[in-house]
């Protein structure tokens, strides 16, 4: 332990603040952002997790030029302020020093801006265009913070199991996953979309061992649904918050046990395991 | 056979409703303004509006012209009664008469059929400046991929909620709803003129219509698979042949680029900005 900081806990409560951002509507989304995390506080939240581009909204479109911040934008202000009591996860278009824009989740603790991850994999296929307006991140690995190590993707970084099992390699004591998933409406009582999440989100905790939580957006941007259904698993795919409803905003909570999470990876040591010269191979052989 | 896959209907009538009350909320405005033509789509979407925002904040109108049918004003006042919704009748016939004599057009049942359909827009975007409303769309799905509206008439709306509900799918959320079965039983129409029907006009019903539309549109199926699979050969034929002969009543209109910042092409912006 370094001195002056303090020890990290051994017990860590999450907040999920699933909300419904509209895109364009900065000072709204702001204020929803500071009324969520005025809750979570108030359970006694160590962290609160906001969905992709929580604060900007997802179908900007050409908006993301507007509404791309740096890490020192004034707007930013209240947000530092509030981390000054518990870290706070949240999306916004990052502005980058030498151009472009990434689609990125930044963490605020003790007033500043503590770590970012950059979505690696931006979907431009089918109704999504990422790749039309932002920058793809380059780098994979946790955010040292006051809580442990924290491995964040966001959205579409999910579906690719690589990433996952890189951040648990790395380290990560926890996954925070932040999406802005959009759904459709099919037979189901829930939307396609929230079913799909939450075999992705099981999947990605129990083949880690590593508890996950997952952030999503609810609500309407410029007619595309969003599936909420925000929770949060521990490593063995026990539910340890939510899931929150499909369609409406909700702040869930969960607790996570660090010695407990530390005892599950111990006894199923499954991304220890990885045969990495699989990946070589597969590397050698596409040519990558 | 293949058919169209089901629907949940208590969440597709949840989450249309949150949507209904979410655009209402971004664009600022305090109601919805829709035209009760006394058929199952417009019944639908002030089922919807009434729902998510409360009747007090749904204003009907029922724009009957000339060659409408007194049954449709029957089924509109059915239809608010049965939501508790208010509905004031603006009679459009004179305005049509009027129009229709300088146009010449009054003998063309087509055109006189799409001047009535654009008058009621008017009436409709009218009452929507006079009271602060949204104009509330009726269309489906299945009736704008065929392209079966008046461009710029009962296809003009601010809102579509049903948009993206095939017309079958409309069928069973109005029986969920409580539609009268009047107006659920009886056959879709834009009347325009006496007796018209859309399966008349169109050749087909959207019942028969909609598993083609959909493995098609949906699935990707070709025109081979779809035989394949058993479908009508000349029932194919017709749906896919409308599907494509119309499908410019997508996008309304188009603007020629001419420079790097051409709107909804070099900039695609959110429709409701706020600082």
């Amino acid at each position: 332990m370094t001195a002056g900081k303090k020890p990290t806990p051994s017990r860590i409560q999450v907040a999920l603040a699933q909300i419904a951002t509209c895109p364009g509507q900065l000072t709204r989304n702001l204020e929803t952002h500071l009324a969520m995390i005025a809750q979570a506080r108030e359970a006694g939240a160590d962290l609160v997790v906001f969905p992709e581009l929580s604060l900007s909204g997802y179908l900007l479109g050409h908006g993301v030029l507007e509404l791309a911040m740096d890490p020192q934008d004034p707007r930013l202000a209240p947000l530092k302020e509030a981390s000054r009591t518990l870290s706070i996860l949240l999306g916004l278009p990052l502005r980058e020093p030498h151009g472009g824009i990434a689609n990125a989740a930044v963490l605020l603790e003790g007033g500043e801006v503590v770590g970012v991850h950059r979505k690696l994999y931006l979907p431009t296929y089918g109704m999504f265009d990422e790749g039309r307006y932002f920058v793809p991140g380059r780098e994979l690995a946790p955010i040292p913070s006051r809580l442990g190590k924290l491995g964040v993707l966001i959205c579409e970084d999910a579906w690719h199991p690589a990433c996952a099992t890189i951040l648990a390699r790395g380290g990560a004591e926890l996954l925070l996953v932040v999406a802005g998933g959009p759904s459709e409406v099919g037979g189901e009582d829930i939307p396609s979309g929230m079913r799909r999440w939450h075999w992705i989100v099981g999947a990605t905790a129990i083949t880690t061992v590593t508890p996950t939580f997952f952030a999503n957006r609810c609500g309407w941007e410029e007619g595309i649904l969003f599936s909420g259904g925000s929770l949060g698993l521990d490593g063995r795919g026990r539910t340890l918050a939510g899931p929150a409803p499909a369609t409406e905003p909700a702040l869930v909570l969960g607790t996570v046990d660090r010695v407990a999470a530390r005892r599950h990876r111990t006894l199923s040591p499954i991304p220890g395991a990885e045969r990495l010269e699989l990946w070589r191979q597969e590397v050698e052989r596409s040519h990558a | 056979m293949l058919s169209l896959p089901g629907v949940h209907l208590p969440l597709l009538a949840q989450v249309l409703g949150t949507f209904l009350a979410e655009e209402l909320r971004a664009s600022g405005l305090a109601r919805y303004v829709l035209g009760l033509s006394g058929g199952l789509d417009s019944a639908v979407a002030a089922a919807l509006a009434s729902r998510a925002l409360g009747p007090e904040r749904v204003t009907c109108l029922a724009l009957p012209g000339p060659s409408s049918s007194p049954e449709s004003l029957a089924h509109a006042q059915l239809v608010a009664e049965t939501f508790g919704l208010a509905l004031r009748v603006v009679e459009l016939g004179q305005a049509a008469e009027v129009l229709a004599a300088s146009l010449g057009c009054r003998e063309h049942r087509l055109r006189f059929g799409n001047l009535m359909a654009r008058l009621r827009m008017i009436a409709l975007f009218d009452e929507a400046r006079a009271n602060g409303a949204l104009v509330l769309g009726t269309s489906n799905k299945s009736e704008i991929l065929l392209g079966y509206s008046t461009l710029f008439g009962d296809h003009a709306a601010s809102v579509q909620p049903l948009g993206d509900v095939w017309k079958t799918h409309v069928f069973a959320l109005g029986e969920y709803l409580g539609v009268p079965e009047a107006v659920l039983r009886k056959p879709p129409t834009a009347d325009l003129w006496p007796g018209q029907t859309d399966a008349g006009e169109l050749g087909f019903d959207y019942l028969e219509a909609d598993p083609i539309l959909y493995y098609h549109h949906d699935q990707g199926y070709g025109e081979e698979e779809l035989l394949a699979a058993g479908f009508s050969p000349p029932l194919v034929a017709k749906v896919l042949a409308t599907y494509r002969a119309n499908r410019f009543k997508w996008r309304p209109t188009i603007i020629a680029r001419v420079s790097a910042s051409c709107i909804n092409v070099d900039r695609i912006l959110p429709r409701n900005p706020r600082p």
